[in-house]
């Protein structure tokens, strides 16, 4: 897959459907319609304060509800079902709707990542540092997905963070998440025990990878353990234009 | 402190679960459980309109003075009954009679006793039938039916694999049922 | 506690003996107000109070339908052995009890009394086997209730339910 096609046909969803995934991440594309948005289709308050005069910062330590989440990712899953030809087309799909809000939640991120570390200068640094530039090597890229992207998502970090051990596939990192909240209500039927629907969130992680400058495929795999049944491997495969440049900038010496 | 079992029946009489946590009841075949559930489900709707009615009025009321007909309907009780019942709204038209426990809705068979084992039923607002045996002598079986009824709310309706009214076959809710049940034992 | 009716069912899953006590409004009984008064029992006759014939005739197939269902799956599940004891819904309590010649003891209470085996065995006991098995003039089936709504026995089951269990 093509990166330029893949981006246009992001923009073209997001124009047909600016609000369907508004409520569920915490109102994270706000800004990009703040100035074509003319009253007219929006609806404003009695005080005529839109969710887009609020501050970015507003909900950021806002909850969402747990079962309403479910509920709506449910439809999700149910809505990606329909027409599917198999387990994988069904993962694409739920890849796909991840995508974009990936790209999109990057912006936030950057946002509230940077005016944390100005304000508490680098207060959580459990997961080195929390850059306050945009990643141009993969290891701060990689931070940023497992320690603020997951807190932002999940209110915690990921639970480990890999790279491939095997010669042959240097590009390959995974991240591992326990017990995703997606999962969290979802059992999946024994005839398509393959079938992770965590697909959505390696979607968003696809989605943020992409919007720093990073080709990347990201697919979703089980891997159960005794103590965590649902146990998630995300696996992160960079594309040759990352660790070609990857290679150039060790030699230059960035950080 | 033991239960048995677990049987959830749909709104149409079907068996859509069934599972087993401790021996101690025969074990049956999936057919016999399947009829279990379809005569529970008949037997419960029996059992709530053979609840004995109460006539307001003993002697069917010709068109008498209507001061005598209505005053004296608000102190009809049984004799040791300590509400008062209120005559429904039904009961008004149908020449008058009254549940013994007015102001309680009739249900069917909520709980069965036997020398070995007791069965609570409970059926939720939407019609579905949860029932759990368990040794008679157990105490708090309404916890235990408030849990499984949460847990079922949580890993089957919010499942999207799970399709409405047919078979439950969620490993989740398995899971979080046996776990649950494991550390209460 | 409030007995609301007894049954009996014979081995050919007929009922041969019912009868209701039905709480009378204080309007029209007066003096005897505060006990229940019982209803004309012999099965076939029409039903005085409340209910037309009709209902109480199918409230009796109705009950042994149920009891008969319930019996069966409490076999099924806790073995030959298990006996089927009573149930509850939010109304009312049905108790029952079945003698070893199959005979069917039912009766309906309101849910503040305690279990009533013990009691119907002893009405099987001490009223049935007195005065309908042991009644030379009693024949040995009772179809349509012959034999069973005796003055003796109904008088003493009148009792028995009044004194005893009230």
């Amino acid at each position: 897959m093509t990166q330029p096609a893949r981006h246009a046909a992001m923009l073209s969803i997001s124009n047909s459907g600016p609000n369907t995934m508004a409520g569920e991440k915490q109102q994270s594309t706000q800004h990009m319609h703040t100035q074509s948005q003319p009253s007219q289709g929006l609806r404003v308050p009695s005080n005529r304060k839109t969710i887009y005069d609020r501050h970015l910062n507003r909900s950021r330590s806002a909850e969402l509800s747990r079962a309403s989440f479910a509920f709506l990712f449910a439809e999700m899953v149910t809505y990606a079902q329909r027409r599917v030809t198999g387990i994988q087309d069904l993962e694409r799909r739920l890849n796909e709707q991840g995508y974009p809000l990936g790209l999109r939640l990057l912006d936030l991120l950057y946002y509230r990542t940077m005016s944390s570390s100005t304000s508490s200068s680098l207060s959580s640094s459990s997961t080195s540092a929390s850059p306050p530039n945009r990643p141009l090597r993969i290891l701060p890229l990689l931070h940023l997905i497992h320690g603020p992207l997951w807190r932002l998502l999940f209110n915690r970090p990921a639970d480990a963070l890999e790279h491939s051990v095997s010669p042959e596939t240097p590009n390959e990192y995974m991240i591992t998440d326990n017990d995703p909240l997606v999962n969290t209500y979802i059992s999946v039927p024994k005839e398509m025990s393959m079938l992770n629907c965590a697909a959505f969130v390696a979607g968003i992680i696809e989605g943020v990878c992409d919007g720093c400058g990073f080709e990347a495929k990201v697919t979703a795999h089980n891997q159960p353990t005794e103590m965590w049944p649902g146990r998630t491997i995300f696996l992160l495969r960079f594309g040759e234009s990352v660790m070609e440049r990857e290679k150039v900038l060790e030699r230059a010496g960035v950080k | 402190m033991a239960v048995f079992s677990l049987i959830i029946i749909n709104k149409a009489g079907g068996l859509v679960y069934q599972r087993e946590f401790q021996p101690g009841l025969r074990k049956l075949s999936t057919n016999d459980y399947l009829v279990l559930a379809g005569t529970f489900h008949g037997v419960h709707a029996i059992t709530r309109s053979i609840t004995p009615k109460l006539p307001l009025a003993a002697i069917p009321n010709p068109p008498i003075t209507p001061t005598t007909a209505t005053t004296p309907s608000p102190n009809i009780a049984s004799p040791s009954s300590t509400s008062t019942p209120t005559p429904s709204s039904s009961s008004a038209s149908a020449g008058g009679y009254t549940y013994p426990n007015p102001g309680v809705p009739a249900t069917g068979l909520e709980s069965l006793e036997t020398d070995k084992f007791r069965l609570t039923c409970f059926q939720t607002l939407t019609g579905t039938k949860f029932l759990l045996f368990t040794e008679p002598t157990m105490a708090n079986i309404d916890v235990v039916m408030k849990k499984i009824y949460e847990l079922y709310a949580d890993f089957v309706m919010k499942n999207p694999f799970y399709q409405l009214e047919m078979p439950v076959r969620c490993e989740a809710f398995d899971r979080n049922l046996q776990g649950w049940l494991r550390g209460r034992a | 506690m409030v007995v609301y009716s007894f049954y009996i069912f014979d081995r050919h899953a007929e009922c041969i003996y019912k009868r209701r006590w039905l709480p009378r409004p204080v309007s029209t009984v007066g003096s005897k107000s505060s006990r229940p008064t019982s209803e004309a029992s012999a099965p076939g006759l029409p039903a005085t109070l409340g209910q037309s014939a009709r209902t109480t005739d199918d409230d009796a197939k109705l009950i042994f339908g149920t009891v008969f269902s319930l019996r069966n799956m409490a076999r099924k599940l806790g073995g030959e052995d298990d006996n089927f004891v009573t149930y509850r819904t939010s109304q009312y309590k049905l108790h029952y009890y079945e003698t070893p010649t199959n005979i069917k003891f039912v009766m309906l209470t309101d849910l503040k009394s305690p279990s009533m085996r013990v009691a119907l065995q002893q009405i099987y006991i001490n009223l049935y086997v007195e005065y309908v098995v042991k009644n030379p003039l009693s024949p040995v089936e009772h179809p349509g209730g012959i034999g069973v709504n005796n003055e003796l026995f109904e008088e003493s089951l009148e009792q028995f339910v009044t004194r005893v269990l009230s």
